[in-house]
């Protein structure tokens, strides 16, 4: 009562009090110039680094800002690269129109124009030039396949504006394991255009340079690391920097059609180039009803891409599910007047594919339109070159958001839903690089090695959609809905054929790696859900109304290798936290053992002491197996205070035996332990170097 | 004239980001310091230094966005919330307090009985500051 009452004793214990541990304003009162002028600063402990919204704090740019050197100059270094960092309020900025999300979006979908007459032309000219001419009817049936997918994916982007495509509608509408199947066959279908994109476009600058032929995979692999740090940046910026290649493609590629197309309706049908290396086309084999069906699905190719626009509905601009459909519209649209117009100009020159695939078919087409090395030539070549290396886009578009969706309904890492400084989902995009660009290598870089590989999986992630919607119809009975649901029949048989068309007569070719991996790929995210829902179900708080638990005070053992201040710090505060202290120190010869314990007396006497000599010289492990003799003597959760001892840089690590981080990482997984890091910091001990010049410390060196 | 602090007051108007620039370009030039001041008036019926929330989290949001800016041109910044009876009052003080070498001051457009207006604020410390004041005026809004 005494104390209570006596005012200098109230002052000393708010003197000793320590300050708040909150980042609460202080307000300080101040005298103006004239009376009454008074006014009140207030003083905000973290000013610029956080502000107050709604009752608690947000964090702003300035607290990002690294303290140190080294860690400025690489933030100034990614800022070069990647862009200044964006806030959430910004995401609405990075959402992207039409025009440009059709840059982004449309590479993989419209470049396959650039082959897939080709392809179909092949198959065909088995039968001879004559059957040249069925390339057209099988590319109306082309065209009209696409609309059917055109026509499904809008229904999803409006029955799904979240994202995610084909596995949302398969995993809703089928099961989830069909909808695994769908998402694994689209990660591998990203995957693969990634991988094929960046070779077909390094083939064609190789063309023009051969000696860049020998380094195609690291070029390969260098062009990857240019797309990285373009979708890095944000979709938006992506589909501004790569907005010019695939204009440039749509508007040379559409000029070399309309100028043919005006030379035929005037009579001046252009005489066909020749292929350097003829085919076969003196009919080796019959117009059968199989050839058909695998020119068509050679001829497939060109829907491939399709599905981009669905898995990233979230992306556009408001109003999103309008964007979308007319992205969507757009991008088939387009990919239908160019096939369409590429494939018209073939058979009525009469282009014949070159068998040693030196020269492309639509080469060819605008050498025979154009004429020989003319600059409308060389424009279509190099647009087509330029586009075919920024198609992989798609892929960097794509992956990233569906591995979002994924890792959001946790059948991915949970890093991948992570959005990075540019609001992309930055995780994905540099694993979707590592594995592409491993691919890339494995592969050494061929075109023909990696295209079978990837049509069979973006068709089975169509055909389950097909499905999907399907049944969706058949479940909802909607307005119309059988009008979809016969739509979508008849895409899914197309698709059903597709996929064993492909499965069949492809499986030598690559398919079957396709046909391993995705079971393979959808156990693995059948595993991760398992084992987040495992966590979940052990973590949650539902239905857990305990109050929250007040532990007694802990076991603690503080192991100590050298008796200095870093060690008598952790054990002063080993004893501020329970009054159960031990400490234990491993000695390698009996006579260290002596000297510590008098060592001990002198400095930590009151603290017990349990010394383990170890005559094989092992630190770690005695001591592992003392805690979980001592634990199993105590059924308390242990508490292990280790001292640390840290140097002022970092190179200055190597110098010290770290042994608390040794054993610090031993104790990582053992169960009920509770491990706490003392850290003693060089740069802390101001007063060292003073009392050295006396020669009072550094008796003993840390460890 | 040797200018080694700036004194950039600021309302929350669109003015704001004007002010700024002129305070950090004037530093850069003069290897000065910027310090940016929102000053919250208290109404007379309630205490000087009251916990007014929802203005000392607009105070702060002006300053963080001001801050920004002001980053941008790598100039050494600081700012400073401060509650007052008049704004104009606290500036002036605050200037004489921190030894500020210059104010810049900021006037949105505004017209009152067709002349452009001048606001009580700009006015007062225009006539008392202890230092140097330089108003900047938003141009004609169209």
């Amino acid at each position: 009562m005494k104390d209570e009452a006596d005012p200098k004793q109230a002052k000393a214990d708010k003197k000793a009090e320590p300050p708040p541990l909150t980042l609460e304003d202080e307000r300080r009162a101040a005298s103006g110039r004239l009376p009454g002028n008074r006014y009140v600063r207030i003083v905000r402990p973290a000013a610029g680094e956080f502000r107050r919204s709604r009752g608690h704090y947000v964090a702003t740019e300035r607290s990002l800002t690294p303290e140190s050197r080294f860690g400025r100059r690489y933030q100034r270094l990614r800022r070069f690269f990647l862009g200044k960092r964006l806030g959430m309020e910004e995401e609405a900025d990075q959402r992207v129109s039409k025009l440009t999300g059709l840059a982004v979006l449309a590479p993989s979908n419209v470049s396959s124009s650039a082959y897939a007459t080709e392809e179909m032309l092949r198959v065909i000219a088995l039968a001879g030039v004559g059957a040249l001419a069925l390339a057209l009817p099988i590319a109306l049936v082309v065209i009209a396949v696409l609309a059917i997918v055109v026509v499904s994916e809008i229904r999803v982007i409006h029955a799904y504006p979240g994202g995610g495509g084909s596995y949302i509608v398969a995993r809703d509408n089928i099961g989830i394991v069909p909808g695994l199947v769908a998402a694994a066959a689209l990660l591998v279908d990203y995957v693969l255009t990634v991988a094929v994109s960046t070779a077909a476009g390094v083939i064609a600058i190789s063309s023009v340079v051969p000696e860049l032929g020998d380094g195609r995979v690291g070029l390969g692999i260098a062009m990857i690391g240019l797309l990285v740090i373009g979708h890095l940046r944000g979709i938006r910026e992506a589909g501004a920097l790569f907005a010019i290649p695939t204009y440039a493609y749509i508007g040379a590629v559409g000029a070399l059609i309309a100028y043919g197309a005006y030379r035929i309706w005037v009579g001046d049908v252009p005489a066909p180039v020749m292929p350097r290396d003829d085919l076969e086309t003196t009919g080796v084999t019959a117009v059968t009803a199989l050839l058909l069906v695998r020119a068509f699905s050679a001829g497939a190719v060109a829907i491939t891409g399709t599905e981009a626009v669905a898995n990233v509905v979230p992306g556009f601009k408001a109003p999103e599910k309008r964007n979308a459909t007319l992205t969507l519209l757009l991008m088939a649209g387009t990919l239908a007047v160019l096939f369409m117009g590429l494939t018209f100009l073939a058979t009525r020159i009469g282009i014949i594919p070159d068998a040693g695939e030196v020269e492309s078919v639509n080469s060819m087409i605008a050498r025979s339109v154009f004429g020989d090395a003319s600059v409308p030539y060389y424009a279509v070549q190099l647009t087509t070159a330029v586009f075919l290396l920024v198609a992989a886009n798609t892929g960097f578009s794509g992956f990233p958001r569906l591995a979002a969706v994924l890792a959001n309904d946790r059948f991915m890492p949970r890093q991948f839903a992570y959005q990075g400084d540019r609001l992309s989902n930055s995780f994905g995009i540099v694993a979707l690089a590592l594995v592409a660009g491993l691919i890339l290598a494995m592969f050494g870089g061929s075109v023909s090695a990696l295209v079978p590989l990837y049509t069979i999986a973006v068709f089975l992630s169509f055909l389950l959609s097909q499905v999907g919607l399907l049944r969706r119809w058949l479940r909802l009975r909607e307005a119309r809905w059988w009008l979809w649901a016969a739509i979508n029949a008849i895409g899914a048989g197309i698709m059903a054929g597709l996929v064993l068309t492909i499965a069949i007569t492809r499986f030598l070719d690559g398919a079957w790696l396709v046909l391993f991996l995705l079971p393979v790929i959808v156990l693995l995210l059948y595993a991760i859900n398992r084992h987040y829902l495992a966590v979940h179900d052990a973590l949650t708080l539902t239905d857990f109304d305990r109050p929250l638990p007040e532990p007694s005070p802990p076991a603690v053992i503080v192991p100590v290798a050298r008796l200095d201040r870093s060690a008598l710090q952790a054990i002063a505060f080993a004893r501020s936290i329970s009054p159960h202290v031990r400490a234990v120190h491993v000695a390698t010869t009996p006579g260290s053992a002596e000297e510590f314990k008098k060592r001990w007396a002198r400095w930590a006497g009151r603290v017990p002491l349990d010394i383990i000599e170890s005559p094989y010289r092992s630190l770690v492990e005695p001591l592992l197996r003392y805690i979980d003799r001592v634990n199993e003597r105590d059924p308390r959760p242990l508490t292990i205070v280790l001292a640390e001892f840290v140097p002022r840089h970092w190179w200055e690590f190597v110098l010290h035996s770290q042994t608390a981080f040794r054993l610090k990482a031993n104790l990582l997984f053992r169960p009920d332990t509770i491990v706490i890091n003392v850290p003693y910091h060089f740069r802390d001990t101001g007063d060292i170097a003073g009392e050295a010049a006396t020669g009072t410390v550094r008796s003993q060196e840390p460890g | 004239m040797q200018v080694k602090l700036i004194l950039a007051p600021l309302a929350g108007t669109a003015v704001d980001p004007d002010v700024v620039r002129v305070a950090t370009t004037l530093a850069k030039a003069w290897k000065a310091q910027v310090l940016l001041v929102h000053v919250i008036e208290v109404r007379w019926n309630m205490p000087l230094d009251a916990v007014l929330e929802a203005d000392t989290e607009r105070g702060e949001v002006i300053l963080d966005e001001a801050l920004r800016l002001a980053e941008q041109a790598a100039v050494k910044v600081d700012s400073e919330l401060v509650q007052a009876r008049e704004a104009a009052a606290a500036i002036i003080d605050t200037a004489r307090d921190r030894s500020a070498d210059l104010i810049v001051l900021g006037m949105p457009y505004r017209k009152r009985l067709g002349r452009v207006y001048v606001g009580k604020t700009v006015t007062s410390v225009y006539v008392g500051a202890p230092c140097a004041v330089l108003a900047y005026r938003q141009e004609e809004t169209r």
